[in-house]
C-alpha cells in the first residue's frame, strides 16, 4: 500500500543523509527569509571607483561585486529570489503534471494516446532549448514570466509519472469499488486517485526544485535569467563570470550557495526517495 | 581518473610540441573573436553579413584604392596613403582620376586592372546587389577606365567628401573570376568559400564557425609581411576568449571594452593593451512617440525639458570610471572616438542635479504624493529601458544610470531581452527608452542616417529640423564643413534625443613578443602585414613550416 | 515481436514530427526573425529589410512556411542557414564529430563510471567509502556546469597549463601530422570539457545504479548462487552486476536529451564546437533553419535512444516480453 505524505517525512527524517539534508534546508530558508531583513538589499555607491571588487575583509565577509555592493548581502537577497523562483515554477509543473497525467490515465483511449504523443513529442527536445525558445518570447512580464516558463517546461515527466501511477491504481480494488458505486470521474480522480499520487510528486517536486534552481543559473549564464538589479544566484554568477580570475568572490559564494542549497535538496530528496520506495509493496 | 586524464594528456602534450618544434619560419598570429566570418566579401557584406567581423577579414584580403591616415579628418584629400592606386589626380571639382600600381597583383597572380574597379563599383552601386552601399554612394555618377590602369570617377556635384567616398566604401573585386557568374550566386559560389583577394595575406582554409586561416602572400607588392600566417579562431564566449589568451593559446583580443579588474591578469602574462579610437557609441534613445504608436506622442519623452533632465540627472563621468576607466570618454552627441570631429568638440555636460530638477519642475513633474517618484496627474515618471542580454556593460551602465535617476524621483526600471526582441523593439518603436549602440562609417555624414527627421534608421521619431538644416548644410559646404558640423552637434545636444553614454576605444590585447605595431581605428587587423616577432621572443607556433 | 517494433517504430516517427512541429510554432511564436539583429550596428533603411525578408520567405504567411519546410525536410533538405550563409546539412555534418565525440564519450564515462562507482558503493553498503561518495557526488551534480568548467579552464589551463582551454584541435597542428599526434590532439582538447560533463553527470547513474545493484543482490539468484557454491567475486561482479545493469541501460536514452542542454554550456565555455551551442546561436540569431535542422537530428536522437534502450530492455528481460 501507499504511503502517505506525512509518513513519507518521518521515514525520511530517520535517515542520517535525510536529516542534515533538511536541517541544511531549513537553515537556507530561515537565512533567506531572515537575512533580508539584516542585510537589505544594498544599493549601488555612487564613487564606484574605491568601493568595487573588494576582496573578503571583516566589513565585506564576501567581498564587494563590481558595483560595490556587498556580495554577502547580495548572497542572502538571492536566496529569497533564488529559491522562490524555484518553489513557484515546480508548484506550477507538478500541478500541470499531475493533472494531465491523471486524465491521461484515468479516462485511457484516445484522450491518453493524443496527451502522452504531445507529451513524448516535447519531451524530444531538451528543456534547455525549450525554454531558450519561450524566455525569448515572453521577456517584457518579468519574474513572473520566468516563473512561468520555467514551470511551463517541467511538467511533461511529471505527468508520465503520475499517469503510471494512476495505472497501477486503476486496478487496485478500492477505486473499481468506488467506480463500481457510482462515483464521479471527478471524485475519483481527485478523492482518490490524486491523493495516492502525492508520495512519488513530493519526491518529483523535493528534487525539481534543486533541478530548477540549476536551471536559472543557467539561463542567467546566457543572459536570460531573473534581470539586475534583482539579485539572483544565477544573475551574481554572471556578474562575477568576467573577473572570475581576477575577483574570483563574486561568483564563488553565490556559486557555493547554489551547491549548497541543491546538495541540501537532494540529500533529503533521496531520503524521501528510499522512504517512498521501501514503503510501497 | 582524473590524474590518469591529466598524465595522459601530458604525455601528448610533450609529444606535440616535440614534433612541431622541427621548422622554423617567421611568425603566427593568432587572434580569437566572437564571432565568425561568414562572408568577408566586399559588395556582399549587406543584410545578415553586414557584420564587423566580415568587413576586419575582408580587409586583410582586399585592399583599397587608398586610406585614410589614421586620426585625419574626412574632409582632407591630403592624408591619404596609396593602396592599389599610386597616385591621383583632380581634373575638375566633379573628376577624381587614381593611377592603379603596375606591381597590384591578385592573389591568383593575375594584375589588378581598371577595369576590375569599374566592375566592383557597378555592382556596389546597385542598389539590387548592395543596397547598403548603394546608398552610401549616391554621391558618386559614374566610374569609368581609360586604359588598363587608370580609373576616372565623377561625382553628382562638389561636396567636401568625394575622395573618402571613391576610397572608403569599395574594395575592388577579381572580374577575371567573377563576371561569368550571375551576380546573386556568388555569395554561395566557390569564390565565397575561399575568396582570391589582392592583399598581403592569401585564404588559405575554413573551418566554418571555429577558423579562418591566411597565409603572407611572398610577393606582396607594398612589401614582404612580417607574419607567416595568421589564424582567427571563434569562440562565442567572453571568458572562453579570455582564457584563451591567459592560457597562451592565442595571441590577441579584440574586446571592445575590457574588465577593467583583468587588465593586470593579462599584464602578467605577457600581453599588453593597445588602446586605438573606436567608431561606437553607447546611448539610452528616448522615444518621442507613444510606445509601439507612432500617431501619438510620448506622454513623458515628447518633452524635450524631461530628455534634458534625463540627461542632466546623470553622472556620465563617474558611470565611465568605474565601468570603462581610461577605455572611454563621454561623447558630445553620438560622435565616436574614432571621428577627427571628437578632438574639436566640446566636453558634455557634467551631472546638474538643480538644474535636471528645476525642468523637471517646469514640465510638471512633481512628486506630489511623498513617495519619492514624481508624478504628473497621478501618472508617475516611469520609464523602462530596453537593454539587449547579451552586453554586460549595457546591463551595468544602466543599473547605474537607474540609482542616479531614482535620486531625482524618476523611476527608471530595465527589461532586458535577448538580441532577436530587443531589435524587434527597436525596428517597431516599441520601447520608452532603450540602450542602443551604433558603430558608423568614419564620416559625420553617416549621422543623418540615424539622427535626422527622416533618416532610415531613425527609430525614436525624434525631429529637430534645425539640426537636419544644419547637417545638410554641412554635407554640401564648400569650406570648412568643421563649424558647420560642430554647430549641427551642438543643436542635437540641446534636443537631447538620446543621453550618449560611453564613447569607447577599442581595446587590443596583444602579446608582447610582436614589434613595429600599427593598429588602424575600425580595422585592427589591417596593418598586421607590417607587424613582425621580435628576434629572439619566437615561441613554438612562430616556426611555421611551409 | 516484429509487430511491437514496427509499432515502436511508428511511434518514433510521430514523436519526431510532433517535436519539430512544436518547434517550427514556438520559434516562430518569439518576435524578431533573423532579419531584425540587422540594424543593431548600422541603420537599415524599412525597405530594404522588407525585401531581404521576402528573399528568404519570412514574408509568407506561418502555414505556408510550415508546409514549405515539411516537404523540403521530408526530402531530407533543411535549407540554408541565414547567418551563415551556408546549406544546414553541411553546418551540422562539420560540428556533429565534436558533439558526437564530446556527448558519446561523457555518455560513456558517465554510464561506465557511475555503474561501477554505483556498484562498489552497494557492495560496501552504508560503510564510510558508501556514504562519501554519495555526498560527493550529489554535490558534483549539484555544480552548475558552467561554473565548474570555468574553474577547471582556470585552474587547469591557465594555473597549471596542462591541457588547452579551448577548441576541438589545435589550429597550427600541421594538416600532415601523423595520425597519432592529430589523435592526441583532439584528446587533449577534448579532456577538459569532458570531465566537466561527466563530473556534472556521474551522480545521477551512481545513485539509480546503487539501488539497483543492492536489489540485485536481495534477489534469491543470489543466495541460490551462493548455496551452489559460486565464489562471492564471481557473484557479485557477474550475476548481481549483470542483472543490475537493465535500468541502467533504460537511463541511456532519457540521458541523451540532458547531455545535449548540458553541452550548450560546456561548449560555450570551452569553444567546443558541438550542436548544443549552435542551437543556443541559432536561437539567438533567430536563423530559423539552422535551428530546425539541429532540433530535428537532436529529436531524433533523443526518440533513437528511448526506443534502443526499450528494444535493449526487451532482449534482456525476459519479463518484459511485449504484447
Amino acid at each position: 500500500m501507499n504511503v502517505s505524505a506525512p509518513s513519507l517525512l518521518r521515514r525520511a527524517m530517520g535517515v542520517a543523509n535525510g536529516r542534515a539534508g533538511a536541517v541544511a534546508l531549513l537553515a537556507i530558508a530561515l537565512f533567506a527569509l531572515a537575512a533580508p531583513l539584516a542585510l537589505p538589499d544594498p544599493a549601488i555607491q555612487f564613487d564606484i571607483v574605491d568601493g568595487a571588487l573588494l576582496p573578503p575583509s571583516v566589513m565585506h565577509p564576501f567581498g564587494t561585486d563590481h558595483l560595490s555592493r556587498d556580495v554577502l548581502s547580495r548572497v542572502a537577497n538571492g536566496a529569497r529570489i533564488s529559491l522562490a523562483v524555484a518553489v513557484i515554477a515546480v508548484a506550477l509543473s507538478i500541478t500541470l503534471g499531475a493533472v494531465v497525467g491523471l486524465v491521461a490515465g484515468f479516462f485511457g483511449g484516445a484522450v491518453d494516446t493524443i496527451l502522452m504523443r504531445a507529451v513524448d513529442g516535447a519531451m524530444a527536445i531538451p528543456r534547455l532549448f525549450l525554454l531558450l525558445l519561450l524566455v525569448a518570447a515572453w521577456d517584457r512580464l518579468p519574474l513572473a514570466a520566468l516563473i512561468l516558463v520555467i514551470g511551463a517546461t517541467g511538467w511533461l515527466g511529471t505527468s508520465r509519472l503520475v499517469r503510471a501511477e494512476v495505472l497501477r491504481l486503476r486496478e487496485v480494488e478500492f477505486i473499481r469499488s468506488a467506480q463500481a458505486l457510482g462515483a464521479g470521474a471527478r471524485r475519483v480522480m481527485f478523492r482518490h486517485l490524486l491523493p495516492n499520487t502525492l508520495g512519488p510528486l513530493s519526491v518529483a517536486a523535493m528534487l525539481g526544485v534543486g533541478d530548477v534552481i540549476l536551471l536559472e543559473a543557467g539561463l542567467s549564464f546566457l543572459g536570460l535569467g531573473v534581470r539586475p538589479p534583482t539579485p539572483s544566484w544565477g544573475g551574481m554568477i554572471l556578474d562575477g563570470k568576467d573577473v572570475l580570475q581576477a575577483a574570483p568572490w563574486v561568483s564563488l559564494f553565490p556559486g557555493l550557495a547554489i551547491v549548497a542549497t541543491v546538495l541540501a535538496i537532494n540529500l533529503f530528496g533521496e531520503a524521501l526517495r528510499r522512504a517512498a520506495d521501501s514503503g510501497s509493496p | 581518473m582524473l590524474r590518469t586524464t591529466l598524465a595522459i594528456s601530458l604525455l601528448f602534450g610533450l609529444v606535440a610540441c616535440d614534433a612541431s618544434a622541427q621548422r622554423r619560419l617567421p611568425g603566427t598570429l593568432v587572434i580569437v573573436s566572437g564571432e565568425y566570418a561568414t562572408l568577408p566579401v566586399p559588395t556582399l557584406m549587406e543584410g545578415p553579413a553586414s557584420t564587423t567581423e566580415n568587413t576586419h577579414v575582408a580587409d586583410l584580403l582586399f585592399l583599397r584604392l587608398a586610406v585614410e591616415g589614421p586620426g585625419r579628418s574626412t574632409l582632407d584629400e591630403s592624408g591619404y596613403e596609396p593602396q592599389l592606386a599610386r597616385s591621383w589626380s583632380r581634373r575638375d571639382s566633379l573628376t577624381l582620376v587614381f593611377e592603379l600600381d603596375p606591381r597590384a597583383r591578385w592573389h591568383d597572380g593575375r594584375n589588378v586592372t581598371a577595369e576590375d574597379v569599374v566592375f566592383t563599383f557597378q555592382r556596389a552601386m546597385n542598389p539590387v546587389i548592395a543596397p547598403s552601399l548603394a546608398e552610401l554612394l549616391q554621391g558618386i555618377d559614374a566610374v569609368r577606365s581609360e586604359g588598363q590602369r587608370r580609373v576616372v570617377i565623377s561625382f553628382k556635384r562638389p561636396y567636401p567628401e568625394q575622395f573618402f567616398d571613391a576610397t572608403h566604401y569599395v574594395q575592388p573585386l577579381p572580374a577575371h573570376l567573377l563576371r561569368a557568374l550571375d551576380p546573386d550566386s556568388i555569395a554561395i559560389s566557390d569564390f565565397a568559400q575561399a575568396p582570391v583577394g589582392n592583399g598581403a595575406f592569401r585564404w588559405s582554409r575554413a573551418v566554418p564557425g571555429q577558423l579562418l586561416e591566411f597565409t603572407a602572400n611572398p610577393a606582396f607588392f607594398l612589401g614582404r609581411p612580417g607574419i607567416g600566417r595568421i589564424v582567427i579562431r571563434v569562440a562565442t564566449d567572453a571568458s572562453a576568449r579570455l582564457n584563451l589568451l591567459l592560457s597562451g593559446e592565442a595571441d590577441a583580443l579584440r574586446a571592445p571594452v575590457p574588465p577593467l579588474s583583468n587588465r593586470d591578469q593579462l599584464e602578467a602574462r605577457g600581453f599588453r593593451l593597445v588602446t586605438i579610437p573606436s567608431s561606437s557609441v553607447g546611448y539610452l534613445l528616448f522615444n518621442t512617440h507613444a510606445r509601439g504608436d507612432s500617431a501619438r506622442p510620448h506622454p513623458i519623452l515628447a518633452d524635450v525639458r524631461v530628455r534634458r533632465a534625463l540627461v542632466l540627472a546623470l553622472d556620465r563621468d563617474a558611470m565611465l570610471r568605474s565601468m570603462l576607466g581610461p577605455y572611454a570618454k563621454v561623447p558630445y552627441g553620438p560622435i565616436p572616438t574614432s571621428l577627427w570631429l571628437s578632438e574639436l568638440a566640446p566636453k558634455a555636460a557634467d551631472r546638474d542635479s538643480m538644474q535636471a530638477a528645476q525642468l523637471l519642475d517646469a514640465a510638471g513633474w512633481r512628486d506630489s504624493n511623498g513617495d519619492g517618484i514624481r508624478d504628473r496627474n497621478g501618472a508617475p515618471l516611469a520609464l523602462t529601458v530596453e537593454v539587449p542580454g547579451t552586453s554586460m556593460l549595457r546591463r551595468r551602465l544602466t543599473e547605474i544610470a537607474m540609482a542616479q535617476h531614482r535620486e531625482l524621483g524618476i523611476d527608471l526600471s530595465m527589461t532586458v531581452s535577448d538580441r532577436g526582441v530587443w531589435m524587434e523593439r527597436l525596428n517597431g518603436g516599441n520601447f520608452d527608452v532603450i540602450f542602443g549602440s551604433l558603430s558608423q562609417e568614419p564620416t559625420p555624414s553617416a549621422f543623418p542616417q540615424t539622427w535626422s527627421c527622416e533618416g532610415s534608421g531613425n527609430a525614436s521619431g525624434w525631429c529637430e529640423p534645425v539640426v537636419d538644416s544644419l547637417m545638410t548644410a554641412a554635407r554640401r559646404a564648400t569650406g570648412d564643413a568643421t563649424p558647420v558640423w560642430l554647430a549641427a552637434m551642438r543643436a542635437l545636444e540641446e534636443s537631447a534625443p538620446a543621453a550618449f553614454l560611453y564613447a569607447p576605444y577599442d581595446v587590443v590585447a596583444l602579446h608582447r613578443r610582436f614589434e613595429n605595431v600599427s593598429l588602424r581605428p575600425g580595422s585592427p587587423w589591417m596593418m598586421a602585414w607590417r607587424w613582425r616577432v621580435r628576434r629572439g621572443a619566437e615561441i613554438a607556433r612562430d616556426r611555421v613550416p611551409r | 515481436m516484429a509487430r511491437w517494433l514496427a509499432r515502436r517504430l511508428l511511434h518514433a516517427v510521430l514523436t519526431v514530427a510532433i517535436a519539430i512541429t512544436l518547434a517550427f510554432f514556438l520559434m516562430r511564436l518569439a518576435p524578431g526573425d533573423p532579419l531584425s539583429r540587422l540594424g543593431d550596428e548600422r541603420p537599415m533603411p524599412a525597405s530594404e529589410l522588407a525585401g531581404l525578408r521576402a528573399r528568404y520567405g519570412l514574408d509568407q504567411p506561418l502555414l505556408a512556411q510550415y508546409t514549405t519546410f515539411v516537404a523540403a525536410a521530408v526530402g531530407g533538405d533543411f535549407g540554408r542557414s541565414i547567418h551563415y550563409g551556408r546549406p544546414v546539412r553541411e553546418i551540422i555534418l562539420d560540428r556533429l564529430p565534436a558533439s558526437l565525440l564530446l556527448g558519446g564519450g561523457a555518455l560513456l564515462l558517465t554510464m561506465l563510471g557511475g555503474a561501477l562507482l554505483g556498484a562498489l558503493q552497494a557492495l560496501r553498503r552504508d560503510s564510510l567509502l558508501d556514504r562519501t561518495a554519495g555526498v560527493v557526488s550529489l554535490a558534483a551534480y549539484a555544480t552548475p556546469s558552467f561554473w565548474l568548467g570555468l574553474v577547471l579552464a582556470w585552474l587547469v589551463g591557465i594555473e597549471w597549463r596542462l591541457l588547452p582551454v579551448g577548441g576541438f584541435r589545435d589550429p597550427l597542428l600541421a594538416a600532415d601530422a601523423s595520425w597519432m599526434l592529430q589523435v592526441a590532439d583532439v584528446l587533449r582538447h577534448l579532456a577538459l570539457p569532458l570531465l566537466t560533463l561527466t563530473i556534472v553527470s556521474i551522480g545521477a547513474v551512481m545513485r539509480y545504479q546503487r539501488t539497483a545493484m543492492l536489489e540485485a543482490l536481495a534477489q534469491p539468484f543470489v543466495a541460490a548462487a551462493r548455496a551452489r557454491g559460486l565464489s562471492e567475486r564471481r557473484i557479485r561482479w557477474r550475476h548481481a552486476l549483470r542483472t543490475s545493469l537493465f535500468p541502467i541501460v533504460t537511463l541511456l536514452g532519457l540521458w541523451l536529451p540532458v547531455l545535449a542542454a548540458g553541452s550548450v554550456f560546456v561548449e560555450s565555455v570551452f569553444a567546443w564546437p558541438g550542436l548544443g551551442s549552435l542551437a543556443a546561436e541559432a536561437v539567438g540569431t533567430r536563423d530559423y533553419p539552422l535551428l530546425m535542422g539541429v532540433t530535428l537530428l537532436v529529436a531524433v536522437l533523443v526518440v533513437l535512444g528511448g526506443l534502443l534502450a526499450d528494444i535493449a530492455y526487451a532482449a534482456l528481460d525476459p519479463r518484459v516480453r511485449p504484447a
